[in-house]
Order: C-alpha cells, then structure tokens, then sequence
C-alpha cells in the first residue's frame, strides 16, 4: 500500500501482486459486457506490464484482472498496399518489430517500440497497451500519432473509432469508457517520400525511459508554403503526448534552412510544459527539446530534401 | 479469490498445477515446481534474474500470471543442458569467465539462448541489446558479452 | 608467516593459473543453492515488518491487538520484546526500534504469518502513534552544535576502544591526523600553488541482483539457526548471540552462495529481524525477504560525503601539504561508518607522499538511511574528491596530470600519513602502464562533430579496514580417494574466492586443483572461523590460513612416508597426489596412505591415519595510533595499490557521456587466477562507472524518491565500455600467500575521479558531484557557455 509520511509518498510495493480474479473472456462481447457491469472494479490487460506493475505498487486495486488477448483477430498484423497496416492489439512489440511490413513501410514503428524496455519484456508489451496506458513518456505514441494511427475499439455498443489526435485525456487518462476494448491500430499509407526519425534520450545509453523523446516524420507536400510538412510528438515533457502544432506549422510555412529548423525547435521548447521528476528537471527538457527536435527534424529533411 | 487448474509443459515434463489468480509464473516456477534456479531479483520487470523462454521466446516471468500459461511450454535455466550435455552457452560463459556471483546467470543464460535462437549471428551491438534487460551488478557485462558471442561463433 | 620463506622457493605451477571456477557449473545450471531456494516445507512461515514513515520521530504507542488478530497471523513483535542493543563496533541501535525512529524504513514491528501476503495485511493493521521531530538531513550541519541529536544517549553506548563518539553531539566518530605542520607551510607561503575545494558525494545502494534474505528458526531449547545472504555468518553469529544474550554456539548461522554483496550483506542488517520474529514462532521457521524497494532504502548504504580538501605543492610540483575535512553522512545508526571516517582519515593523503598533513574526519549520525561499507570502504567517496583536486592542483602549477601523479605517488618506503613506511609497491608501475595503454597526451579525433573527447587518470590506494586482530582460520581434510575436502569460513560472494582457496590449497599439498573440494554452504557450526568476507582480505588473510592448513597435512602425509620408507623428510615432496623421494626415487600415491595410514613392516601394527591439516592466521603487528594526531607505528596490514585511465566522449547537445575505454593498473602482490584478478577490475570499473554516470539515492526529506531499478538506474550491457584492459602488477607482500594481496574493492575506488578528469579534459568544465548525467553535465555547460 502506498504510505505517506506528511506530504512525502512512500514508494512501498508487495512482494507480489494483490489478490484479484484472472478472468480470461471467451469473446470481445462477453468481454466488454463483463468489463461494463464491473466498471471501476475490472481492468483489460494485453501484456500486463504497466498492470502488474500498478497492482503490485498499489496504485490499481481492481477486483477483476481480464485477459483480452486473442480475441477475434487481435492477434494478426496485416497490410494492405491502398488501406495501410493493422496492428491487432495482442501483437506484442517484438513481433510488431520483426514484422516485414512494418519493417518495409512504417520503420518508425519498429524504431520506437525497439526503445521500449528490454526484449524479453517487449515479448508482452504491446503497442495498444502503450497507447492505452497513456503515460506521457510512451515510446510508441508519438510514432503513432505521426503516421495517423486510429484505434479501433469494441464497446458494449459495439465497435468504433478513435482517431489518437483526440484519445489523450491526462496522464493515464483516455477518452476509453468501461467496456471499451481496443482491438486494433490502423495506420493509412504514409505519404510518399516520408521519412521518420524517433529520438530518445535516457539515462542509459538504452533501456531506460525517456526523459525526452522527440518524434518527427516529414514529407514533401506541395501545399505546404515549405514545400515539405513536418509532423512532430514530443514525449515526457506535458501531462499528455504533446503535438507541438506552432512548430509544424513553422516548418510548414517557411523555407526549410537551418535558421527554421531552429526556430521551430524553439517553438517546440516553447510548447512543452515539463515537470521536474527523478530522471531530470522540467529545465534540462525544456532545452533537450530544443536540441533533440533540432537533431530530429534535421535528421528527417537531410532525408527527403530534394 | 479464483483458482485454475492449468496443465503446462517445464521443461519437458508435463505440469498440472492449482494456481491462484494473482500468481505469477515466476512464483509458479519457484514456488510449486521448486525450480528455483529462475530467480526473483525485483518481481518488477527490471532485473531480468527471472527471465524464462515462454512458448518459444523469452519472458520476465514475473510479469506472467500463471493463470496465462495454460498449455503453454516452459524452458527454464534447468532445462537448457540436455543428458549432462552443457548448452554452448553455458559452456562459453564458463569459459570466458562470465560468472561471477552467478545471481543474474540463470536470466542471462535464457536472453542469450533466445538471441542466438533467433538471430545465429548477432553483432556486438545486438548481443548488448538483447542483454540490456539482464542486469549484473558483478561482472561488468564484457565477458558476459564475449561468451555470447564465442558461443554464436561455434555453432556456426 | 607463510610466504617469506614460500617467496624464496619456486612458485608452484598452479599459482598464477587460471583455472576455471569451481562454482561456475552449478551456477549456469541453476543448480547453484542461494538462500530463497532452500526449502522448509509447509512449516515454513513468512514475515513482513511495519517500517517508519519519518525520519525522525517518537513512537508514542503501537497498536498490535488488530494484526494478532488476523486469522494466519502467528506472532507479532516489537521493540518492547528485544531490549538490547546491536552493533559492530559502536552498539547504537536495537533489533526493533523501542522509544525513537531514525530514519524512513527504520523497523518498528515485524510479524509472521503463514503467507506472505496475511503478513503484510498484518503489517498495515499495527497502528503506531508518532510525534515527529525534527530530521537532520546533512552531515554537515548535523555536526555543529545546532543540530538536533539523533542519539540523544550516545554518551551510554558501548564502543570499541578505537573509535571516538562526542558525547552531546551527533558526532559517532572523530578522527584527527596531525603530520608535520599544515597550518606552518600555508603560513610560510612555501606553496607556489595552493588549490581548495569541496566535493559532495551522494548516497549510492549496493544493488545486489539477490536481495536480502534470512530464514531464522528458534528451536524450543533456545538454539538459533540463521540461513542468509550473507558476507559474515560468523559476525553475524556473534552481534546476534550478543544482543540475544545466548552462546555463540547456540547461535547458528549457515551461508549459501551469496548473489552479490559489495559490502551490503557484512556485518547484520535484516537478519537479526528475522531471528528475532523467530524466538515467538514456537520451533516454526521465519523467513523474511526483502522486494527490490526495501532493499533500496532499508538495508545498509554507501554514505554520503561533504569533503574538503586543500593542497598545495612547490613550484616542482612537490606536494607540500594537505588540509582535509570530511562529513560523513553515517546516517540513522553506524554499523560500520564510524570505521569509515577512520580508514578516510589514515588514508587522507590519497597515495600520496605529503610531509604536512591535517584531517579531520567526522562520522556524523543523520536521519538518512544506515551507512554501511560498500565496495571500497569510504575510499571511492574520499578519491572522488582528492582525485580531482589532485588534478586541478596540477593545472594550477602547470604540470601534466599524469606526470605529477608520477612525482608525488607513493613509492616503496614513502613516509606515510601516519608517519609509517610504505612497504614494497608497485604503484609506480602502474601509473606507467595505464599512461602507455591509454596513450596518455594523445587526443583522439570525437566520433561525430557535436562530440568531444578527452581522457582522464586517477590513483588509489586502499588498505583493508578491520579490527587489528581479524583472524582467519581452515583445514585441510584428505579423503580416500585422496580428494581433499577444504574447510573455510570465508564466503564465496561471486569473487572466486573458493576458486582461488582451492587453488593456494592444492598448490601447498602437491594435488592437481581439481582434486579440492570446498566444504560449503559456509556453516559456523562445522565451518573454520572467518572474521568477515570484507576488505578484501580473504586472498590474502584467509589464503594464509589455507596455505597454513595445507601445508599442516603435507608435513603429515611427508612425516608419516619418511618414517616408513627411512627418509629424511627434506628428500620427499608431493608432487601431483603422489608422494615421491628424491633421494631413492621410490613414490606412492596419497590414496593409499592418507586415511588409513601404512603398514609398520614385518606385520607389526599401523602407522598414520586420516590426514585433517589446519592453520590459521592473524595479523599480529598492527598498532595502535594516537588519538590527536593519528600517528603510529602501523596503522594497518598494508595497502593495495594502482591506477585507472578512461577516454570518454562527451555529447555538447544533451551532456551525454560514453565511457569508450577504460585501463586498470593494480599491484596485487600476486595474482593467485589472473583471470578472476582482471575480473575484479572489470566488474568494479563498471560499478565504478555506474556510480559515476547514473547512481544516487535520491533523498527528500528523508525520504527516498528512486527505491526501484525504474528510477535508480545502474550501468548494463549498454554501458560498459567498449573494452577494459586490465594489467596486472605484482610486487610482492612479504606476508602473502606468495605474496598476494587483495583487489575485490580496490578496482572501483578510481573511476569516478578518473571519468571526471576525463569530462574535464574534454569540455573544460567540472559538473560538480557525481553522478555525471546528461542534464549535469549540459547544465555545466551551459552555464560556462560551452553547450550546443
Ligand atoms: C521494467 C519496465 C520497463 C518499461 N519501459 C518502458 C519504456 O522504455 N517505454 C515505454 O513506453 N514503456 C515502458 N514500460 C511500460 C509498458 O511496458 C508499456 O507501456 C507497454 O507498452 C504496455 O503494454 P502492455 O500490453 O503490457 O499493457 P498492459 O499493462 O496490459 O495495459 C496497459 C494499460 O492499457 C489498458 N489496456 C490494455 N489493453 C487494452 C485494450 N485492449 N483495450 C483497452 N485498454 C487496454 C490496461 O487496462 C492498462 O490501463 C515499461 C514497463 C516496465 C515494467
Ligand atoms: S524478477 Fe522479474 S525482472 Fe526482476
Ligand atoms: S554475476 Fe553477480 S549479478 Fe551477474
């Protein structure tokens, strides 16, 4: 249980994790109606690695643990060269990372889930658990963001989607109701001549969560002034994934040189609102946004200037 | 609080067990199975002391619920050596010295096994990576890393 | 003594060889025992205990009646249980706290239950009333006078006569050196140059990939047996009998392999909990185990340093003297940071020939977590500093870094800080070599052109820190095969330590080394006395001891032969299990006569019988020192030294720091393994890097933000350096076993100062304490203007 000596919280997990019922569900249905009559009691899992952590800690104290994976074509990664890539939600990262598509057409998602953790806890991780757990240090978001990824989710009303631009509540926080099941990330072809970049900057030369991450995917789009577009996310600098949209818009409008790369790096500085934590005060990530969106954005248009 | 009867395979040998919800594999292994050579470094997922092949590909096993893993196959460190035979591995790391206190070992063994399972010829920066979830406060990781390494380059 | 006459006869084949080791089979099977894997049956119970949320505070009342009552609960204790104090050197603490806590963590309740999960239930069912007092949270400020006292008693408490509390203070410990005239040279403007500085070192944990666990059982006569992670089942068995009030031989501790200890499992941490939980379980085993959290804020720490450090050298750059003050945060109670502050101060000069020398070190209780010895006993805190002001010293007076290092390094008969003579060494030597290994004064082109590189060195010297009399003690015990059984009560904490005791055992009785067997787990109760696995004293106190041991069944075996066959002992030897006379060249083999001896010729009756060899060993020559000026005739056994050099490149857009490569030089009399020797100074480089780069418990009021591997990051496969390349120096101890000494602790004392010099060399900027992370470093930048 957590503890607290005044203001002062106590990090004091359990040895293992609390008691609760594993239920394993035999259909999406049957899931989100069980996860709808037991709202703020049930809780889905793909991997569990942010659950199992959070029960263990005693932050989540649900009384139902359910396992959704595997359910109707949750499992399967399919691409289509005129719709784009599906990711079911129980494909874990590092099947997502050996995946020839996504290898082939969307790099950037095998480039951020490679930074996630370790390999043998990216055997359970999945990307929709990334997404879903809403952390604003998520590796895998902004390079979902930036390719346009739409969640498909199963509610007791059925299925519908949720395009990322809008899912992000706060920190841990989605627009997901009691019942809701993503099945799926859909992600569209991505403009011709793209090129992507996710920089992330940790404690350790990897491994570690990102005190900074900086995504950027830029494309020529001859209805930008520029001539180019930029889409940037940057990770672990706001309560949520932060779109730095004065900083796109920068780059979208002027001329792209070194002087615009650096002034929409100023404007992505500008955006973040940062906290100070363990792994490194809100000053230090304020200015590695700076540089590291600098890095990235630079990186990206040597890319695909032409 | 429910309880499952799963049936798995350790190891080779078929298991039927009564497992609690909130158990994890990793107590599974350790504490009904008494295999105890997987070790509990952190139950959290960091250290990677715990780590297991599940069904073909390495796993924290405490970030497993035991309840999951029915019909599933299991390779723990004690299964790695077949009649007496040492996996090139463990030979390798024997060898170059890469066991020290021999605490972290046992997940060690298991992440470079599934690595060189999957990729027969790793580069030394891809046997880092795939040991990066593998901490060792003891060895300082370099002879760790040349026993993988040696061991690829026997088997090829 | 062993090796003065052993150094003049040839050096048997297998000392210098690296063998494989012994333990390494069981280890990579996972049939290796550590202390979670014993097993005690359904019987078995499990603890937990009620920790303090404050630093500092009055424990007004505790409530217990809920969690006794909770179905599955079988006993609950408290302070009120176990009045007697515990402690290694200065007796300051209970097993429970009774009236005050001191620190977040300190234990106030312990219950045991028949699942771990009913224990901790219990736990948050006791309900323990506080008044909170006010913490104090720096060395510094805790030793003036206007800092609350943390024990308010310490006056009443128990001491060993070396160390020196002030009473009325929070001062544990206070050790003063007064060599020569400090305060004379910096009045006589002797120095052409003079630098000053203050350094903090913060809080780092042990990290053991094993956390903590001891299982106690009390059978219903009283007697204790104790299985732990343990560095010191024999300390351990003695503090604990002490407080307990019981024998020593009621009081049984046996050691599995340990998963690493650093300094973390010595002396007694949670163990005396468990035992303690044990004596109201009527006969049933306790078992307690730490998470990875507690681990991280309730066992021992490294403490926390604030040193200051004057030095000034003439215009040769000479050093001429040296002012030093050091603050140790010894935290809540001083398991053994009171003897830091001592081994700092009598190793204040760095190793180093300074003629003047003044220090005062101060061992300061705070309400931070216990301090403990970690890996290098005060001595990595300490070099940290002195180490970079050795180099700006240099700069000041205008001298290369590694060439003044090279004037004023000690060298065999230097005048040590406590007025003593260093014995022989080899430090020179290995400053020389890791100079030309690193390619000293050569600036490699950076990798990328927003990089910067630079190179850096720094020296150590290290004795080991102990009680004068710390004793060592084996035997050797021939079995019918001729194997040999080998009994130590030394424990093999992942060093090699058997390894190296099987090799000294079978190289002193003439069998091949994979003859030996060590008798383990380490056990008190059949095991040889051992005073602690800490100091990095075994190779050399322990390997006496085993040296002496072997050597005991040989003079047997050779007696006995020499009598059967008429010959002077001086003509016969054990060569490769085989007795063999150089004199009639007549030769058996062991397994025929070590445990049921000869015939007597013509059928007359037996001779002989089963060989046990023993010995022991302790130091007999150390000296007391005077208390006002630390002066004496020998302060300790004797000093291992040697030498680091890194090159790093250093990131100017985020701070980024990559250790490329790494050198270590260290003068370990004699490598008994080399292997296992250049495996010390790996792994220690690497924890030394870690230290440097990621590791500090991050304090808050006392309370700590980072308990977890998320948070408190050590250095893995992706940080260590690209190579290490360790040299070994051997210039031999004159009391040895062939003339080794130890190197455990030694190989992580450097590396901060080392990377530090070498971030200096690359950016012209020091970042201030470690650890050296991105943001340090780019701030430093940025404020000198320097960062992209
Ligand atoms: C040691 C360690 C290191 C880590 N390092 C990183 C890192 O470097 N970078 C990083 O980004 N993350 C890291 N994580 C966090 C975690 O691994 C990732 O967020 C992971 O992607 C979560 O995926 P999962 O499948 O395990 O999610 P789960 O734990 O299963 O679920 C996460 C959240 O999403 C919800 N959820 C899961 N599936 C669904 C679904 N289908 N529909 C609706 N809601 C759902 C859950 O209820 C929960 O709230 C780390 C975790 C650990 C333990
Ligand atoms: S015990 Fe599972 S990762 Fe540490
Ligand atoms: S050998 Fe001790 S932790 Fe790796």
């Amino acid at each position: 249980m957590p503890e607290t000596a005044g203001q002062t919280f106590i990090h004091t997990p359990t040895p293992g994790l609390p008691e609760f019922d594993y239920i394993k569900p035999a259909s999406l249905t049957a899931a989100s109606q069980f996860l709808a009559e037991h709202a703020g009691e049930a809780r889905p899992f793909m991997g569990g690695t942010d659950v199992f952590v959070r029960m263990r800690d005693g932050f989540w104290t649900e009384k139902y643990i359910v396992n959704v994976k595997g359910l109707d074509g949750m499992n399967d990664v399919t691409f289509d060269p005129t719709t784009g890539l599906t990711i079911g939600a129980s494909v874990n990262m590092n099947r997502l990372i050996a995946s020839l598509e996504v290898k082939e057409h969307y790099p950037l998602l095998a480039e951020a889930a490679h930074t996630v953790a370790s390999y043998q806890l990216r055997t359970r991780a999945t990307l929709v658990g990334n997404i879903c757990n809403a952390s604003p240090a998520g590796d895998t978001i902004g390079a979902c963001m930036v390719l346009d990824g739409t969640l498909h989710i199963h509610g007791v009303d059925g299925m519908r989607k949720e395009p990322l631009s809008t899912f992000f509540v706060g920190p841990g926080q989605t627009v997901l109701k009691p019942g809701d099941i993503a099945t799926a990330i859909t992600f569209p072809i991505p403009p011709a001549g793209y090129a992507a970049k996710y920089i992330k900057l940790g404690r350790n030369a990897i491994g570690d969560l990102a005190i900074v991450g900086v995504t950027a995917l830029g494309f020529p789009d001859r209805g930008a002034p520029s001539g180019y577009r930029v889409r940037l996310a940057l990770a672990s600098v706001a309560p949520i994934p932060l779109v730095p949209t004065q900083a796109e818009a920068i780059l979208a409008e002027k001329p792209i040189t070194e002087a615009t790369i650096n002034e929409a790096a100023q404007a992505a500085m500008d955006a973040s609102t940062p906290i100070d934590d363990v792994r490194g005060s809100a000053r230090y990530r304020k200015l590695m946004v700076k540089n590291l969106t600098r890095r990235a954005v630079t990186q990206v248009w040597e890319q695909i200037r032409e | 609080m429910a309880f499952h009867r799963i049936t798995l395979t350790v190891n080779g040998e078929i298991e039927l067990v009564d497992v609690p919800s909130n158990m994890t594999l990793l107590q599974l292994l350790r504490d009904k199975l008494v295999l105890t050579g997987t070790k509990n470094g952190c139950a959290a997922g960091e250290c990677g002391a715990c780590t297991v092949i599940l069904d073909g590909e390495p796993v924290n096993s405490c970030m497993v619920l035991a309840a999951e893993c029915d019909g599933a196959q299991v390779i723990t460190v004690e299964g790695l050596a077949h009649d007496g035979t040492l996996d090139p591995v463990q030979e390798t790391i024997i060898e170059q010295g890469g066991v020290q206190c021999g605490f972290c070992t046992p997940g060690i063994l298991i992440s470079a096994r599934a690595l060189l399972d999957r990729n027969v010829d790793p580069s030394d920066y891809e046997i880092r990576d795939a040991l990066v979830g593998n901490l060792c406060r003891c060895t300082g990781y370099l002879r760790i890393i040349d026993a993988v390494r040696e061991a690829a380059s026997r088997a090829s | 003594m062993v090796s003065k006459e052993m150094a003049s006869v040839k050096i048997p084949d297998l000392i210098g060889k690296s063998v494989p080791r012994l333990d390494a089979r069981d280890k990579v099977t996972g049939a290796a025992r550590f202390a979670d894997d014993l097993q005690f049956g359904p019987g078995l119970l499990y603890a937990r205990i009620k920790r303090s949320p404050f630093p500092h505070a009055i424990i007004k009342s505790i409530d217990i009646s809920k969690a006794q009552a909770l179905p599955g609960v079988k006993a609950v204790v408290t302070g009120k249980d176990f009045p007697g104090f515990i402690g290694l050197y200065l007796l300051d603490r209970h097993i429970f706290c009774r009236d005050r806590v001191r620190y977040v963590g300190d234990p106030v309740a312990g219950v045991a239950a028949v699942s771990e999960e009913i224990a901790e239930k219990a736990v948050e069912l006791i309900q323990v009333d506080y008044e909170v007092l006010e913490p104090v949270l720096d060395p510094e400020f805790g030793a003036s006078p206007d800092a609350p006292l943390v024990h308010p008693d310490l006056s009443e408490y128990e001491v060993v006569p070396f160390i020196l509390p002030r009473a009325g203070t929070n001062i544990s410990n206070h050790f003063k050196i007064r060599k020569g005239d400090a305060d004379g040279v910096w009045n006589s403007g002797q120095c052409a140059a003079v630098v000053e500085r203050k350094y903090r070192v913060p809080h780092v944990q042990h990290v053991p990939i094993e956390p903590h666990v001891a299982i106690a059982q009390v059978n219903e006569g009283g007697t204790v047996t104790l299985w732990g992670s343990s560095q010191s089942p024999f300390a351990q068995r003695n503090l604990i009998a002490k407080t307990l009030g019981i024998s020593q031989s009621d009081m049984r501790v046996i050691a599995p392999y340990v998963g690493g200890g650093f300094g973390s499992k010595a002396g007694v941490s949670m163990e005396a909990l468990a035992v303690a939980i044990a004596m109201k379980t009527k006969g049933r085993p306790v078992k307690l185990r730490l998470t990875r959290e507690e681990e991280f804020y309730t066992v021992f720490v490294r403490q926390g340093l604030v040193a200051y450090f004057k030095m000034g050298c003439d215009e040769n750059g000479r050093l001429l003297a040296m002012e030093n003050k050091f603050y140790w945060d010894g935290g809540a109670y001083t398991e053994y940071g009171v003897n830091m502050t001592r081994a700092a101060g009598y190793s204040s000069s760095g190793p180093y020939e300074v003629p003047h020398v003044k220090t005062d070190s101060y061992c300061v209780y705070t309400n931070h977590p216990v301090s403990g010895p970690m890996r290098g006993f005060g001595m990595p805190e300490m070099h940290a500093g002195l180490e970079q002001c050795i180099d700006d010293l240099a700069e000041a007076i205008g001298i290369d870094p590694a060439e003044f290092r090279k004037i004023n390094c000690l060298k065999t008969d230097s005048i040590l800080v406590t007025g003593s003579k260093m014995h022989a060494t080899g430090l020179p030597q290995c400053v020389q070599e890791v100079i030309r290994a690193i390619d000293w004064g050569r600036k490699e082109p950076p990798s990328a052109p927003h990089k910067r590189r630079g190179k850096g060195i720094a020296l150590m010297w290290k004795a080991p820190a102990m009680p004068p009399n710390a004793g060592s003690s084996a035997w050797v015990e021939l079995n019918e095969d001729a194997t040999v059984t080998l009994g130590v009560g030394g424990q093999e904490i992942g060093q090699g330590t058997f390894t190296a005791m099987a090799q000294m055992a079978a190289a002193a009785l003439g069998v091949p080394y994979d003859w030996v067997r060590v008798a383990a787990p380490v056990d008190t109760q059949y095991s040889p006395y051992e005073w602690q696995t800490v100091a990095s004293r075994l190779t050399w106190s322990m390997g006496n001891a085993v040296v002496n041991a072997a050597r005991d069944a040989r003079r047997q075996v050779i007696e006995l032969v020499a009598e059967a066959w008429d010959e002077d002992p001086e003509d016969l030897d054990i060569v490769a299990g085989e007795v063999i006379s150089y004199k009639s060249e007549e030769s058996i083999s062991l397994k025929d006569i070590v445990v049921y001896g000869l015939p007597k010729p013509n059928d007359s009756g037996w001779m002989g019988g089963p060989v046990v060899g023993r010995g022991t060993f302790m130091p007999t020559y150390v000296t007391g020192l005077d208390p006002e000026t630390g002066q004496g005739e020998r302060a300790v056994v004797h000093y291992t030294t040697g030498a680091q050099a890194v090159e790093v490149e250093v990131d100017m857009q985020t701070g980024a720091v990559e250790v490329l490569r790494a050198v270590a030089a260290f003068d370990v009399g004699k490598a008994i393994n080399p292997e296992l020797v250049k495996s010390q100074m790996e792994g220690g480089f690497v924890q030394g890097l870690s230290t440097a780069l990621f590791e500090s418990l991050q304090l808050k009021d006392g309370v700590l933000q980072n308990p977890s591997f998320v948070d408190y990051r050590i250095a893995t496969s992706s940080d260590a350096p690209a190579d290490i390349h360790a040299i070994i120096v051997e210039v031999p101890q004159d009391d040895g076993p062939w003339g080794a000494r130890g190197i455990g602790e030694h190989s992580m004392v450097p590396t901060i100062p080392a990377i530090a010099n070498a971030i200096y060399d690359a950016i012209g900027v020091r970042p201030g304490p470690p650890p050296f992370t991105a943001e340090k470093v780019y701030l430093a930048m940025l404020d000198a203007a320097i960062a992209e």
